[in-house]
């Protein structure tokens, strides 16, 4: 039996619901989010569907398929090397006629292809309509109305495009026409090619000669320079006749067919109501306002998280430590017993108690607001702070991202244009405390000192942040390029998206972090028991006890941090037997102890990250640099602090 | 300076206030930034929709220099403002 397979590539602008349409198909868990830029590297998934094995690509959202950026140059390469069965590219339905713009493009190449018209629900609330029967005939392209978040419209998708592939779908598509003086010159500039083998169409690969594409210049020239020089030559003709250069007459004369074809299409309605998102634009990108908005939701966030998580944790606690009479004369005194709730119990219910109530709610805010588009307008507001750094405001975004988990943020550094720029980005994002740092701030100062202690810290990070930013703008110094984002309309974030995201992270946390939780309690038992804890702690003492001014069983738990972040605090509940850290720690040590933990190292899985964005050698020099950085912050901090504490 | 530009209505987008409308005539490419062979952010900007010819509303700047949202081709744009004074427009009147 020969097994029918398929391929196919999900393929588009930036922010159009490539994400959503192969989550929705593949059960996978692509990162979700209202900016532009969030899949960087192409994901793969598989599907089984009428006797089909279908392997989907999600490609990262581009603007054009010229190879002026790599992701670019990844996706042209994609659908020219591995030639995907049929291509289904996402068009947002809202902002036609740029989307496209990228759709002519894919038709040059002559690769089979559906389109996904997309978000015609949020078409619709702009007051657009569109005539699909019509775009079809226009573009001469299965076209199939969808709505991504609610899964309206996927199967028939999915559908059309098995079809497509099975009637061997027509291999050329009515093709774009351009200005009768390109077009003479690209049928001058097709004849020469006809003997050439090339990995694209011939017309492709003569428009793109007259655009200047180096990549295929260079193609071209290792068979035949004289094509080139051709080519050169058409386009300085061009040139002179527009009073543009090749390459920029051939876009307009792309984006005006695309213009017409939007224009032709679409009927604007007036809008249903005058649209809250406008409205919501204007008040949080406001001059004055905007940084209000700002700075007045965070520090709304940060409190109404504190404030749950403290609740809850507190309930928690109390409901768990009623069963430890109970547990305890269960088992009997004795080792076991010892290992059983020291070892195994305690640890489970640090994790319960500590972790869950602050980063569930975490988690869900940030979610809603990365869903909601607030981020790309806080990327506008902070464009002029992060020039300060040598990065432009795109790179807040990154930093956001990084209040959840460090990890996804490393990754999304990659909306930076430069290499230096992802560096810089990605140095000051490992710097921002995470989700378990916040367990952190919020359940050990927050909790034990009050709101404004922990409030504190989180502004002295930022601080921080800034100061060291410019500093490592100093030692990779460059000019910063500039910021070309776009701003895509508030929505309101679909709650099943949320939860789904929200989920997944807690269902991580409970995979990844309660084994080692359970693992790290009973080897620091044993370890306990057997007296082995004390070298140990003795070697770390100079550094910890000397110089930091902490227990001596905070060096084990700091170690173990590096793991995890909350697990340097859930080890220290394990190892002094309690969760009222008030007992056993001075405030001075509960804030030294936050602040060496929110900056000595990234965790395991961001250095992994940082490994695999930037090489050993820049990796290791950040590890060593925050650790030195925190170990000496942390002392200084202790001294000071003692005098006021 | 500032005055000629004016006469011959061609001037840089930062020069429109908010709300105005302008075409776009040209794009000043300048010294190449970032690494050696540049990211073209001409050609960027073009593909985002900002060919001549094309409309474009200034819908306001962040404050200190900062960056310019536009409006372009139905699509929301924030421009740097290094970026935003390169590019060249003509005052519809
Ligand atoms: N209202 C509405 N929102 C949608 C629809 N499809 C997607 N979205 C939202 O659009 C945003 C972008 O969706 P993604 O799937 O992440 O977009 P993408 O094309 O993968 O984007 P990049 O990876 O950044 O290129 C998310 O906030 C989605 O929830 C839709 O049909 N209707
Ligand atoms: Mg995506």
């Amino acid at each position: 039996m020969t097994q029918k397979k398929l391929l196919i590539a999900l393929a588009g602008n930036a922010n159009v619901g490539k994400s959503v349409i192969f989550n929705y198909l593949t059960g996978l868990h692509q990162h979700i989010g209202n900016w532009p830029g969030k899949t960087v590297e192409r994901a793969e998934g598989t599907l089984h569907y009428k006797g089909y094995t279908i392997d989907i690509i999600d490609l990262p959202g581009i603007y054009s398929l010229s190879t002026y950026s790599l992701e670019e140059l990844v996706s042209r390469k994609y659908i020219t090397v591995e030639r995907p069965d049929i291509v289904i590219n996402v068009v947002d339905a809202s902002v036609l006629e740029r989307n496209l713009f990228f759709t002519l493009q894919l038709m040059e190449l002559e690769t089979p292809m559906v389109i996904a018209l997309n978000q015609i629900d949020m078409a619709k609330s702009k007051g657009i309509q569109i005539d699909v029967k019509k775009l079809e005939k226009l573009l001469g392209v299965p076209v199939l109305p969808t709505v991504a978040v609610k899964g309206v419209g996927i199967t028939k998708l999915l559908e059309k495009a098995i079809e497509t592939v099975e009637k061997g779908a027509v291999e050329k598509h009515p093709r774009a026409i351009y200005g009768e003086e390109v077009e003479e010159r690209i049928e001058k500039l097709m004849p020469m090619l006809s003997n050439i083998h090339l990995l694209y169409p011939q017309r492709y690969a003569a428009i793109k000669l007259l655009e200047g594409d180096e990549e295929i210049e260079q193609e071209v020239s290792r068979i035949d320079k004289q094509i080139v020089a051709a080519a050169k030559k058409l386009a300085d003709e061009i040139r002179s006749l527009h009073g543009h250069a090749c390459s920029t007459v051939i876009t307009s004369e792309r984006y005006e067919l695309a213009g017409c074809i939007a224009r032709n299409a679409q009927k604007l309605v007036s809008p249903i109501k005058p649209t809250w998102s406008e409205r919501l634009h204007n008040i949080t990108t406001h001059r004055i306002g905007g940084y209000i908005v700002l700075a007045s939701s965070l520090l709304l966030i940060f409190y109404a998280i504190f404030t749950f998580g403290g609740y809850t944790s507190e309930l928690l606690n109390n409901f768990f430590y009623e069963w430890e009479p109970l547990v305890k004369g269960a088992v009997g005194a004795g080792i076991a017993s010892e290992l059983l709730w020291g070892g195994v119990i305690e640890g489970i219910i640090a994790g319960t108690t500590i972790v869950l109530p602050y980063i569930i709610p975490f988690y869900l805010i940030l979610y809603f607001l990365e869903n909601s588009g607030y981020l790309s307008r806080i990327a506008f507001l902070m464009d002029n702070v992060m020039h300060k750094m040598g990065l432009h405001g795109k790179a807040f975004i990154p930093l956001m991202l990084g209040y959840g988990c460090n990890v996804p943020a490393c990754l999304g550094c990659r909306i930076m244009e430069t290499h230096r720029e992802r560096l810089l980005a990605a140095f000051v994002t490992t710097l921002v405390p995470c989700a378990a740092r916040t367990v952190i701030i919020l359940g050990l100062v927050g909790n034990f000192l009050g709101f404004q202690w922990a409030l504190g810290l989180y502004v002295f990070n930022l601080v921080m942040i800034f100061a060291l930013g410019r500093l490592a703008f100093k030692v990779v110094p460059g000019e910063p390029t500039a910021l070309i984002m776009e701003m895509p309309d508030y929505r309101l974030p679909h709650a099943k998206t949320i939860l789904k995201q929200t989920w997944f992270r807690v269902a991580e946390f409970i995979k990844i972090a309660f084994p080692l939780i359970i693992a790290g309690s009973l080897v620091l038992k044993l370890a306990e028991i057997a007296g082995l804890l004390e070298p140990i702690t003795g070697v770390l003492s100079p550094v910890t006890v000397a110089w930091l001014g902490l227990p001596a069983v905070a060096g084990i738990t700091l170690i173990f941090g590096i793991l995890r972040k909350e697990l340097a605090l859930i080890m220290l509940a394990a190892l002094l037997g309690t969760t009222n850290f008030a007992l056993v720690l001075t405030p001075v040590q509960m804030v030294v102890f936050t602040l060496v933990a929110m900056f000595y190292i990234p965790c395991t899985a961001t250095i992994a990250a940082l490994v695999r964005e930037f090489r050993w050698k820049k990796a290791l020099f950040i590890t060593v640099f925050e650790i030195v950085f925190a170990i000496f912050l942390g002392g200084i901090a202790f001294r000071l602090l003692t005098l006021f504490m | 300076m500032e005055k000629r530009d004016l006469e011959n209505r061609e001037v840089p987008l930062t020069a429109l206030k908010d709300k105005e409308t302008g075409k776009v005539t040209s794009i000043k490419a300048g010294r190449g930034i970032g690494r050696g062979k540049g990211w073209g952010f001409e050609k960027r900007l073009m593909d985002m929709g900002l060919t001549p010819g094309t409309e474009v509303t200034v819908v306001k700047s962040a404050p200190f220099h900062g960056p310019v949202e536009v409006l372009v081709r139905g699509s929301r744009l924030a421009l740097g403002r290094g970026m935003a004074e390169r590019i060249f427009v003509e005052i519809k009147p």
